[in-house]
């Protein structure tokens, strides 16, 4: 029996289309992060591990790596933090003030990364507490431009969440705080974690507005990269990419990993 | 066990006034029945009564205890949701012990109560599911146990079978009301099914426009109504523009078509002045039954006739206006086709007078 498939062959086509448009450049980094050659060339001369070993003993790119790694680690926690409370805020509030503030929160997403960067780099200077050219200032920055994609998944799972579960938990005798624990954010859990995975995803591969905030020894890993192609046009770069590529993938794979694990778990 | 007490109750939303002063005594043990369309501030006032709700002015008072500034988790009173609120990421042995952990019960204190509370709702063998493999009728078995488990002075029920289908329905009607007969717990349920609220409860309050229109038990809200508003949302009924003569001791003379006839009324209605004549169907007598009555007798004449089974049902005209008559459908009783005339008539008791909607005063 032939099964009608729903997704006419033109969409399919298109499709195909755009997953290599956007899988290809991806493929060409890891090959030419794996060139036997002396210059980043494509297609690669041959096959060598020379500048994956390269990476692993650059006195630039391991450092900046692993700041990245942190730094994206930090920010993630904050802006998890940050960003859910503000959804809370956002679907639970009948303050006037709420649709002003949600496009507070979103502007970070709207305004280029220069102007961002821009500003608070000038922000930082003008309150003058010390927070420019520092790591605090450069998380603060990762914050701002993180936590949209957090209030964003999470707000869509609030929304979703039926109020009477929290009620009845209210009236079974639970606080506010405790029917937020028990009740609330068991159930929101998928949102979080999603918005989470964004905010690593994205403040590992922030660029422009770390360039204003990073300092020549507060390099991130796209800094790294950047300053090493301009100066030499070294495959270590392609090979810092390939572990960028993989990191991303990995928390991605994990993260969802995990909270399907969880469903599977509730399910039995 | 506890007794409740609303005292003028109001909640307003900005201009528009949800629920307008609501007043109401709910003995110990009793079923009580908020009946009423959407709209008409039933939910408010029960929200209100579990907490979720402010209210604009007013107190509920449980047991002597003014609860109103108590948050819902200091006020001992169990809801049951319209969607049962069960919640998800727990099986139905955590839901039902989640009030008792907060309580901090022991352990073998809560398997104890958990166990119990399951076998009253027929359930045990479900400790471990989860919400997504109980149907409806289980969820709210759930539902119900979850809050029984932990004692509530109050039970509200918030229209808790509108989620069932039919059967279902009739079913759990009448498992809830013996249920709440053996705890004895005092009980509000909202809904807006006459025939939950006819069936199940100890008194009935029918709300209309944030008011109770009338409070009292099933019969006398059935047979007694109140005001137009009642007699159309609870059953059938012919209202019929009448002349009021006179009203003397809950008894009017009215004037139908050149005819004068005996109904009973609570209200006083000025002399000559336009009333309405409430009848149910089923009060209608036709033929020899109303001969057979001595009571006054109208002329009408046959429009149509509906065979329902058990029941016949037939539109006469009468005096220039339309009245529906039910009789029973059993071989040994006349029958009527349309376009006969036929003698109609009814005992006095069963029809009654109301005043022109918004006119008249009450004299209880």
């Amino acid at each position: 029996m032939d099964d009608v498939n729903p997704v006419p062959l033109t969409f399919r086509f298109i499709a195909a289309l755009a997953l290599m448009v956007l899988l290809v450049p991806v493929l060409i980094v890891v090959l030419a992060g794996l060139n036997s050659g002396e210059y980043l060339t494509f297609p690669p001369e041959g096959f060598s591990l020379r500048w994956v070993e390269n990476f692993f003993t650059s006195p630039t790119f391991l450092p900046a790596f692993k700041l990245s790694f942190g730094l994206a680690l930090a920010t993630t926690l904050i802006s998890t933090v940050l960003g859910t409370l503000a959804s809370i805020f956002l679907t639970r509030s009948a303050s006037k003030a709420r649709e002003f503030l949600r496009g507070l929160f979103f502007l970070p997403v709207v305004l280029p990364g220069v102007v961002l960067g821009l500003a608070l780099y000038v922000f930082f200077i003008w309150t003058d507490v010390g927070l420019a050219r520092s790591l605090a200032g450069l998380i603060i920055g990762h914050v701002l431009v993180t936590m949209p994609f957090v209030i964003a998944t999470v707000t869509a799972s609030l929304v979703d969440l039926d109020l009477s579960v929290e009620e009845a938990a209210r009236s079974l005798g639970a606080t506010p705080l405790q029917a937020f624990w028990k009740v609330t954010l068991p159930l929101i859990t998928p949102g979080i974690s999603a918005g989470s995975i964004f905010a690593f995803i994205v403040s590992f591969g922030q660029f422009e507005l770390t360039l204003f905030l990073a300092t020549p020894d507060l390099q991130t890993l796209p800094l790294a990269i950047y300053s090493s192609l301009r100066y030499a046009f070294e495959p270590t770069a392609a090979a810092a990419g390939i572990f960028a590529i993989c990191l991303v993938t990995v928390s991605t794979l994990i993260s969802t990993r995990l909270s399907n694990l969880k469903k599977l778990l509730s399910r039995r | 066990m506890s007794d409740i007490r609303l005292e003028q109750l109001t909640k307003s939303y900005g201009d528009s006034v949800a629920v307008d002063s609501v007043s109401l005594q709910i003995r110990e043990g009793e079923f009580y029945a908020l009946l009423g369309p959407s709209g008409c501030g039933k939910s408010t006032t029960l929200r209100m009564v579990a907490g979720f709700v402010k209210p604009t002015a007013g107190r509920i008072v449980v047991d002597g205890q003014n609860l109103t500034p108590l948050p819902p988790e200091k006020r001992d009173i169990g809801i049951v949701f319209q969607n049962y609120a069960i919640f998800p990421h727990m099986s139905v042995a955590d839901n039902i012990a989640f009030g008792l952990k907060l309580r901090k019960k022991s352990r073998s204190e809560i398997d104890t109560a958990v166990r119990a509370a399951l076998e009253q709702v027929g359930l045990t063998g479900f400790e471990d599911r989860f919400q997504r493999n109980l149907s409806g009728g289980q969820q709210q078995r759930v539902a119900l146990a979850r809050v029984l488990v932990t004692e509530p002075r109050i039970l509200l029920l918030d229209e808790p079978l509108s989620a069932l289908d039919k059967t279902l329905r009739e079913e759990m009607k009448f498992w809830i009301k013996n249920l709440q007969q053996k705890l004895g717990i005092t009980t509000i349920y909202v809904t807006h099914d006459q025939d939950e609220a006819l069936t199940m409860s100890d008194r009935i309050g029918v709300m209309r426009a944030g008011q109770i229109e009338q409070s009292g038990t099933p019969q006398q809200i059935y047979e007694e109504p109140g005001t137009l508003f009642v007699t159309s949302f609870i059953g059938q009924s012919n209202i019929l523009d009448v002349k009021c003569l006179e009203v003397k001791e809950h008894k009017a003379t009215i004037e139908l078509g050149g005819q004068v006839l005996q109904a009973s009324t609570h209200h006083l209605i000025g002399k000559g002045t336009g009333a309405k004549l409430v009848i149910r169907p089923e009060n209608v007598l036709m033929g020899q039954e109303a001969e057979a009555q001595g009571v006054p007798l109208l002329a009408a004449t046959v429009l149509d006739e509906t065979y329902q089974g058990a029941m016949l049902r037939y539109r006469l005209e009468v005096a220039g206006q339309e009245i529906v008559a039910e009789r029973q459908n059993q071989f040994h009783l006349e029958k009527w086709d349309p376009g006969a005339v036929v003698r109609i008539g009814w005992t006095e008791r069963r029809a009654r007078v109301l005043p022109e909607d918004g006119a008249g005063s009450s004299s209880g």
